[in-house]
């Protein structure tokens, strides 16, 4: 426990000192601001920059509430996913390279700890950053759009979470098996290139952790089939438990790999 | 110019302060660090030049971590 404690405090140091403890938050804030005020002022914006022939007229959709907290969504699922892969996918691998890790390795510690700690700072700092972003996005579309019920919204933000656990659960995991680049391009195909196969081939099954995200957002709008719902969340479940044995066992594998 | 007068900078305005605060913390981050990758003065240039991406992109790929 006290080792824990310990590399847990040492991860947290690592993290202010590279400021991501900063401006992870801040590029998520930004998306959950920059979402719904682009929505809204995009008439103005068309006006002020397009260009437009004086008589054209074409009308733009009316976004409702629902679909603004969406597209901020959307934009997580690809700047957001793309910031927490390249951003810690060097957490354990770049410990290696450098030398960090023996300093480490030679003290008695247990690697579960040892990736414990990375998981929960790096579990922390995303989840803060996507909570902090989904509220200012929530506050904003109720300024601007209109309102989301407060249950709804925390539904949806609840089960968005549960992915975004899985999501660092992966790059840790990745990180503790391959070299930095090596485990960003896996992380990036797992998460990015999963979600597209699954949206265009999922039709076929229901219950998959890349589904989460849809039905984070059917939420919003409803409510999610429930037996595919918890069982996606289930799954889910046992997968970053998966992943982290797995991780747990490479960083032990991989311990021997490291530079003096 | 009129069109600006219309613009309620009150809600407008965090986005520009976020844009700064990220560029602050991201000079901040270059001017203590020992070595990037690629010169210095570029992503300097890059940092102030790019809002937000700008950023980003020297956290991301520019920071030689040591």
């Amino acid at each position: 426990m006290k080792n824990l404690i310990v590399l847990f405090q040492k991860e947290w140091r690592e993290n202010t000192r590279n400021f991501k403890i900063l401006w992870i938050p801040l590029v998520f804030i930004f998306f959950g601001l920059s979402e719904p005020l682009t929505s809204y002022y995009l008439p103005q914006i068309l006006e002020a920059v397009g260009n437009l022939p004086e008589d054209a007229v074409f009308s733009l959709p009316e976004f409702t509430a629902a679909q603004v907290i969406m597209a901020t969504m959307g934009q997580y699922q690809f700047f957001g996913m793309l910031v927490l892969v390249l951003g810690f996918a060097g957490t354990i691998s770049r410990e290696r390279k450098n030398g960090t890790g023996t300093l480490i390795y030679v003290r008695p510690i247990s690697y579960l700890s040892y990736f414990l700690s990375k998981w929960k700072v790096i579990g922390t700092i995303a989840l803060v950053s996507v909570w902090l972003g989904l509220l200012t996005t929530w506050y904003y579309t109720e300024l601007l759009f209109g309102k989301v019920d407060t249950a709804d919204f925390f539904a949806f933000a609840g089960t968005y979470s549960v992915w975004i656990l899985f999501v660092v659960t992966i790059v840790v995991a990745m990180s503790a098996w391959l070299p930095t680049g090596a485990a960003a391009t896996v992380s990036l195909l797992l998460v990015l290139l999963v979600q597209i196969v699954d949206s265009l081939l999922g039709a076929y099954w229901t219950i998959s952790p890349w589904k989460l995200a849809i039905y984070a957002t059917q939420w919003l709008t409803g409510s999610p089939d429930a037996t595919n719902f918890w069982w996606s969340i289930v799954v889910t479940l046992i997968a970053i438990v998966g992943l982290v044995v797995f991780g747990v066992w490479m960083s032990k594998r991989n311990a021997s790999k490291t530079k003096i | 110019m009129d069109f600006l007068e219309g613009i309620p900078w009150g809600i407008i305005a965090p986005i520009f302060i976020i844009q700064l605060l990220l560029l602050i913390i991201a000079l901040i981050d270059l001017s203590k660090i020992s070595d990037t990758n690629g010169p210095k003065w570029v992503w300097a240039l890059v940092i102030i030049f790019f809002s937000i991406f700008g950023p980003i992109t020297y956290f991301i790929i520019g920071r030689k971590q040591g």
